[in-house]
């Protein structure tokens, strides 16, 4: 039996945070030595008093009140995100016209294909569209250049 | 695919899947208001904190890897936010100071399946009372570590590990700083219950 008092170890004792061998150790110590037995005793007393406090539980509105903080927060980081996006593609959108510009002209007069030029012709008119889109500020993210590449597709429709 | 449930439903959220969240959230919303309300001991609080630690963890969540158990992730950012919460002055000077305040505990909610048995008597209704205070002034008189630690473990029942990795620290620390606490709580509940108080 250990002549040292397993002070710190009482707790762990109590919560079964002990290796085995140190559980040991403590219980033998318990055994013979009656005021460890005592501090056990209170220690272990209100260790059983706190897990029986009940817990608090969120009131009805809970849930629903942070779905509506989720969605504000979320409406205003597409708000941040917004003017970047959308002066990176007022910045892209020339550039990206100007190159099928000049692709098609090239194409335009060094080629006599047909398949060729509506090909750039098709591109141009999507780029140009890119550029009118975004300079009214409509496309705010990578995926809004997807709708504009088929609006001609939604136009169609009766 | 990790062997840890919640991590998978994260690393689902991180692929895009909302679904996968708000299970998350169905799952630990309940749990996280109860341990907010063990720092702030106000049941309106204590709601509005754990909505702010799913929003963080919302806005967050591309910075959680699955090496790290999901409850572990999520105490350590309620943690961190009921910490800051107590630290800033005015909030503590509010509730200090607010007359409305003062049987707003008493008041809290509690969950009813943790109430076994026939219906309290006034005297086990006052015992309970009672212990609540005396529980809300130990917590507001420990230190800050000992404070989570001995929320962690005694009151949320993570293990010594666990709470070694909310707190970022050793579990020998874990067990001296829940040892300490959990000897203030004995002297400090004693009356409380009912018991003669030992030093």
């Amino acid at each position: 039996v250990t002549t040292k008092h397993p002070v710190t170890e009482l707790t762990a004792y109590i919560d079964g945070a002990l290796a085995p061998a140190e559980r040991v150790l403590v219980e033998a110590h318990l055994t013979a030595c009656q005021a460890c037995r005592l501090e056990h005793a209170r220690l272990a007393r209100a260790v059983a008093v706190l897990a029986s406090l009940p817990r608090a539980i969120p009131s009805p509105s809970f849930e629903q009140g942070f779905r509506a903080r989720l969605a504000a927060q979320k409406t205003a980081r597409r708000e941040r995100r917004g003017p970047f996006e959308r002066g990176l593609w007022r910045w892209l959108a020339p550039t990206l016209a100007g190159v099928a510009a000049s692709v098609g002209v090239v194409l335009y007069t060094g080629s006599r294909h047909r398949a060729d030029e509506a090909f750039v012709a098709e591109h141009l008119d999507l780029f140009e569209s890119y550029e009118v889109v975004a300079s009214v500020g409509a496309v705010d993210r990578p995926e809004d250049v997807q709708v504009v590449a088929h609006l001609q597709e939604l136009e169609a429709r009766p | 695919m990790p062997s840890d449930p919640d991590a998978a439903l994260m690393e689902a959220f991180q692929g895009g899947d909302e679904r996968a969240f708000r299970r998350l959230f169905e799952k630990h919303g309940r749990a996280m208001v109860a341990f907010c309300n063990h720092f702030v001991r106000d049941g309106a609080r204590a709601e509005e904190l754990a909505q702010d630690v799913f929003l963080k963890l919302h806005a967050s969540a591309a910075r959680y890897r699955p090496t790290a158990r999901f409850k572990t992730f999520l105490y350590r950012i309620a943690s961190n936010h009921c910490l800051n919460e107590l630290r800033r002055g005015e909030y503590a000077a509010r509730r200090a100071v607010d007359p409305d305040r003062l049987g707003a505990d008493r008041a809290a909610p509690t969950d009813p399946d943790t109430l076994t048995g026939p219906a309290a008597t006034p005297e086990e209704n006052a015992v309970a009372a009672s212990l609540g205070r005396a529980v809300q002034a130990l917590l507001a008189a420990l230190p800050e570590k000992q404070r989570g630690a001995f929320v962690l473990a005694r009151l949320e029942g993570l293990s010594y590990d666990e709470v070694a990795d909310v707190l970022d620290t050793t579990v020998p620390a874990v067990k001296s700083l829940v040892h300490r606490a959990t000897v203030a709580a004995a002297a400090a509940l004693a009356p409380a219950a009912g018991e003669e108080a030992v030093s």
